[in-house]
């Protein structure tokens, strides 16, 4: 890996972490190029090979798929798991198996990382205080412009360094690993997508009776091979039928 | 039709609850780009979002009360507070607050700096509460399922999708949601609470989800049985006879036995990986489990 790409990596991965403001906030950053299957096509083009880095994003965005992120608490930080874990897989001519392997641990990294900068903004919090207090209005409305100095510190820096020195390491870790290891990462790797799917089936499912529908997708795939947008026109009709049948009796008894 | 022509009435008999009348759109964009880029910006253990209020505020101080500085530091002042909701779905209540101190400032007597911070307050929780279960609970991973379904193979339709369909439902809508507020102070958030529309419309994205959800753990997820019985010229392959019972069906098994254990059971997601990788090694040295299907 070149500087510059490494520099490039660390530069996009901050603009798409939780608390980068560069790209209307979360909107385009952190719910866009921060989702592990955008930054996999955005590392696949800084690396020269797109479809790699979609195909490791698409792993990575599996297992993080049902991740909510309530106020200040952070189960898991998909930004250096993704920045970092798809980046090194791919320069070591790994499989996403690797990736995810990687992933884990940068998530418990990044998650320190979090908390590390909610302590550290306390400063800037007591500044605009301050500023207020002393009548320096135009100052304390630029404190959240000048405080992101501590997301960039704590975002750009690590995913530099990580990717830049660790490359070489991680490409000759992957050479040394038998390949008993490789594939026993890769069954597991195949498994844990099941993970992400079922955390987001705990908010979308109400009922263990909906699992049909559940099947319903399952069998429109592995039964019949439709595609993607087929598959979608088929929910949206069930979604429809669901909807009117709810929607009449309600509207009728307000009439 | 009649929705939007009870919206503008609602904002007419809004006057009591503190809606920005006076207020220039041009101000109220400012003030929407402001709250959109920097509300996480210095997120901080003791106020959360709080510091982007004042920025926001402070960034429109001279359209609510032009050269007044005492005023300004005054309004400012007040929102030296703790603030967190959920940021765009939630955006509803920064714009909320935008209305009614624009209220205030055009000299409407009700809005008391304690009655802002209230309806400030009470309205985060509940924001906070819908926004994340409808926004990276619901929407995002639907919209992520349908794109994983749409690149199976590294295809750059699947991410497209995303980034596309997302930004096109979210600019409008947080827009919306923002000017409403401003317009309808505490009405709007009243509004938006009581209404039925967005129950209908989970359950309606639910099912859509579901659906996909069980798509793509058909493209995706793989459980490859390798282990075969041998005797004599016969030989036979776990794995292939539960697939022509139904295609696929060793990884339906295991999404239930998953959907057991998460769902039912509470397992957390490091406990089912762990399991997971168990699975995996004791799979692998016993023969039971391969790498890619027989």
């Amino acid at each position: 890996m070149t500087f510059f790409q490494a520099f490039l990596l660390a530069l996009f991965g901050w603009m798409g972490s939780i608390y980068s403001p560069v790209l209307i906030g979360g909107l385009a950053g952190w719910y866009t190029i921060g989702r592990p299957l955008v930054s996999g096509m955005i590392i696949g083009l800084i690396l020269g090979d797109v479809q790699t880095g979609i195909i490791m994003g698409a792993a990575i965005q599996m297992l993080y798929i049902g991740l909510v992120t309530p106020g200040g608490t952070m189960p898991a930080d998909v930004n250096f798991a993704a920045w970092i874990g798809i980046p090194l897989a791919m320069v070591a001519g790994a499989g996403k198996e690797y990736a995810l392997a990687l992933a884990v641990p940068l998530s418990t990294l990044g998650v320190l990382a979090v908390y590390g900068l909610c302590a550290i903004n306390l400063f800037f919090v007591h500044k605009q205080d301050e500023l207020v207090d002393a009548g320096k209005l135009d100052q304390a409305a630029r404190i959240p412009v000048i405080g992101q100095i501590t997301n960039f510190v704590l975002r750009f820096f690590p995913i530099l360094l990580i990717n830049y020195f660790g490359a070489d390491l991680i490409s000759q870790l992957v050479a040394m690993m038998p390949t008993q290891v490789t594939d026993i990462l890769q069954i597991f790797a195949n498994m844990l997508p099941l993970v992400g799917f079922m955390l987001l089936m705990r908010m979308i499912c109400k009922t263990d009776l909906e699992l049909i529908l559940f099947c319903v997708g399952f069998v429109l795939v592995k039964s019949l091979g439709l595609d993607m947008i087929s598959i979608v026109v088929l929910a949206l009709c069930i979604a429809y039928m669901q909807y009117k049948s709810t929607a009449a009796p309600v509207s009728e008894s307000e009439e | 039709m009649s929705e939007a022509k009870n919206i503008e009435q609602e904002i007419e008999d809004s006057t009591e609850m503190g809606g920005a009348k006076h207020l220039s759109q041009k101000a109220i964009r400012k003030a929407y780009w402001d709250w959109m880029f920097w509300n996480l910006s210095v997120q901080n253990f003791e106020r959360m979002q709080g510091p982007a209020i004042i920025k926001m505020l402070g960034d429109i101080r001279e359209d609510l009360y032009p050269g007044d500085k005492e005023a300004q530091q005054e309004m400012l002042q007040r929102h030296e507070v703790f603030f967190n909701t959920e940021p765009y779905l939630g955006s509803i209540v920064p714009g909320i607050v935008v209305g009614m101190e624009a209220a205030r400032a055009e000299g409407n007597e009700d809005i008391t700096p304690e009655f802002i911070n209230a309806i400030k307050t009470a309205l985060m929780g509940p924001f906070a509460g819908i926004g994340d279960s409808l926004l990276p609970g619901t929407l995002i991973p639907i919209l992520l399922s349908i794109a994983l379904g749409m690149c199976p193979n590294g295809e750059l339709t699947g991410p497209i999708f995303y980034i596309v369909v997302f930004l096109a439902i979210m600019l409008p809508l947080t827009w919306f949601l923002f000017s409403y507020g401003v317009k309808a102070g505490a009405n709007a958030a009243e509004k938006i609470l009581s209404g039925g529309i967005k129950d209908k419309v989970t359950r309606a994205a639910e099912t859509i989800g579901l659906v996909v959800v069980g798509a793509i753990t058909a493209s995706y997820a793989q459980f490859n049985i390798g282990w075969t019985y041998t005797s004599g010229d016969l030989s036979i392959n776990l794995g292939t006879i539960l697939n022509s019972i139904m295609p696929g069906l060793p990884v339906l098994i295991l999404s239930f036995i998953t959907y057991w254990l998460m769902v039912k059971k509470n397992w957390s997601a490091g406990k089912t990986m762990l399991l997971f990788l168990v699975i995996a090694i004791v799979g692998y040295f016993c023969g039971i489990l391969t790498v890619s299907a027989a």
